[in-house]
């Protein structure tokens, strides 16, 4: 019998639980040529802002062990022309469509997500208060949990969609922080974002980023991940979007294990452009091998 | 759809290029059928199967046979780089390619000026192949090529054998023309009728800034490629970016728009 890999988030449907994290897939027309993008169980794009952003002056990528640092600052298209130029494209796929926004007062995310809403061609919004790379990015809202209310309540009240939180691991409590967004109305929490992390060139004694610190991803990071993931699954009960170095298969299993019911492959994209396509075989491999009817029955299923 | 995923590639050649030991040349055997390879293409390769180094290295195709090997030229620089060192024949090597953008094919009646620098060589020299194999005449392409000392000067039979002339630069003067080749070039230059030559250029940032500056000042135009470190070589990690000239306040990516820009698009 082929396992069940299918899983659902706010009545939303995903053939399998794995999707991309935001900014390791660009606009999703990149990987075209590269992997069958129907073959996702979901999509989420590059962060969105109202206007469009070069980002920060290079370096902004640096390669560290196990991992990298980036703080690339929200380089994108502005909401405009990703309407225009990225949402037709996005839209024929088979896949579940997941559209980052990142803004810098609470204006600026209920107007990206209004503009969205008008234009459709999505499934669900990822809100990413959780940047640690830019000046006001949003991080203010992921680090104190009546800024997430007020923020997730505000854009729910513009858009039918289903909104995750996508939480930053640079807070004393996630969990706190993952409560609130439950309580603001979040259909979901995805996390990890990046830690903050910094590297110094001891030659020319300067940081190995033009912006001083970046965000850490990358194996490096996957216990970190494991163990916030773990903790947030116990104190909430909304689904939880797992992210943070999945790069395999056996990755993808020890998520679901601590309770993740979806999940998000980010820099691993970046290394090897098809590990979403083998994560997805592995799992189906390791649900046969283990008699598992459904993913669903995999969640939260550490033995502690 | 043809997928450019990644492949693994048996190595039928790593050998060295000079006495040294810090050049070499790598024959790999594609594994399966790509899209077709132009001179400017370049591979992503995974130089150890563990987390060290984390990203792939980027390296331009150098040539690619009738047997669809291509070969690569490197250099010993770092982690990465010794690793491929080790390589042996009947190895396995992780690669995605071809990747970017190429070199665009100028008209015959153009005199085109190829100015490699350092390991900037490895796409010029499988150009002007490629030019001479499209019948470009042999008189019309002249190469540059500069390095440090004689020693950097890597495949001159291969390039004397081109039968193209051929201008040697080192900074030393231990072989060729001694100076920049940006020098070379602009001793050349009365030679030449601007609107009617083209320049291509690959090699260090500061020599492609001269050279990119010595062809705007004479209203030539032409291509370079460019290199960066590539975390991901398929323009979604936005990190091997390069300031647009043409353009304030944004940037080109060089892994996607690029490696090949034309002359005045990039600011260097």
């Amino acid at each position: 019998m082929k396992p069940n890999l299918e899983i659902e988030i706010a009545g939303v449907r995903f053939k399998n639980p794995v999707t991309v994290a935001s900014g390791t897939f660009g606009y999703a027309e990149e990987f075209e040529h590269l992997i069958d993008l129907d073959a996702l169980g979901g999509i989420v794009t590059k962060s969105i802002t109202r206007k469009e952003r070069p980002g920060h002056p290079p370096p902004r990528t640096h390669e560290t062990s196990a991992g990298m640092l980036n703080a690339i600052g929200l380089a994108n298209v502005g909401i405009e022309r990703f309407i225009d130029e990225k949402i037709p494209f996005l839209k024929k796929l088979k896949t579940v469509i997941i559209v980052n926004v990142a803004g810098s007062s609470l204006d600026e995310y209920v107007e990206v997500c209004r503009m969205l809403e008008k234009a459709g061609g999505f499934d669900m919004i990822e809100l990413n208060v959780s940047c640690p790379n830019v000046d006001r990015g949003g991080m203010e809202f992921g680090t104190d949990p009546d800024a997430m209310i007020k923020v997730i309540a505000a854009v729910r009240d513009v858009t039918t969609r289903p909104v995750i939180a996508k939480l930053s691991p640079n807070v004393t409590s996630i969990a706190t922080i993952a409560k609130a967004a439950q309580q603001g109305g979040a259909a979901a929490v995805s996390l990890i974002n990046t830690l903050v992390g910094m590297a110094v060139d001891i030659e020319t004694r300067k940081p190995c980023l033009t912006n001083g610190t970046g965000g850490l991803s990358g194996p490096a990071i996957k216990p970190v991940a494991i163990a916030m993931v773990h903790k947030v699954y116990k104190e909430i009960n909304i689904p939880i979007i797992g992210i943070g170095g999945i790069s395999d298969w056996r990755d993808a299993v020890e998520f679901h294990l601590v309770g993740a019911l979806g999940l998000q492959v980010g820099t691993a994209n970046f290394i090897q452009p098809d590990a979403t396509m083998h994560i997805i075989k592995g799992l189906q491999t390791y649900l046969s091998g283990h008699n598992i009817e459904s993913i669903n029955d995999l969640v939260g299923k550490v033995r502690m | 759809m043809k997928k450019t995923i990644p492949q693994i590639c048996r190595v039928i050649n790593n050998r060295r290029l000079d006495t040294k030991g810090s050049y070499y040349e790598l024959t790999l055997e594609l594994g399966h059928k790509t899209k077709k390879i132009f001179p400017g293409h370049f591979v992503h390769i995974k130089t150890g199967a563990g987390l060290d180094p984390f990203f792939r290295r980027a390296f331009s195709i150098a040539g690619v046979d009738s047997e669809n090997r291509i070969s690569i030229i490197y250099k010993i620089v770092g982690k990465g780089t010794a690793l491929l060192g080790q390589l042996q024949k009947d190895d396995t090597v992780d690669i995605i390619g071809p990747l970017g953008n190429f070199f665009s094919v100028p008209d015959k009646k153009q005199t085109v000026v190829i100015a490699a620098g350092g390991v900037g060589l490895p796409p010029l020299l499988y150009f002007a192949e490629y030019l001479l194999s499209k019948k470009h005449p042999a008189d019309k392409i002249l190469f540059f090529y500069g390095g440090r000392t004689k020693d950097d000067l890597l495949k001159r039979k291969e390039i004397k054998k081109l039968g193209i002339p051929f201008y040697p630069c080192t900074d030393d003067g231990s072989f060729g023309f001694h100076g920049l080749i940006t020098e070379a070039i602009e001793a050349n230059l009365s030679k030449l009728e601007c609107d009617k030559t083209s320049i291509y250029g690959c090699g260090p940032e500061p020599m492609l800034a001269a050279l990119q500056r010595l062809a705007m000042d004479h209203s030539l135009n032409g291509e370079i490629s460019l290199e960066a470190p590539m975390p991901c070589g398929v323009g979604v990690c936005l990190g091997c970016i390069k300031p647009r000239l043409d353009k304030p306040n944004s940037y080109v990516r060089v892994c996607y728009e690029g490696p090949v820009f034309k002359i005045g698009e990039v600011k260097l």
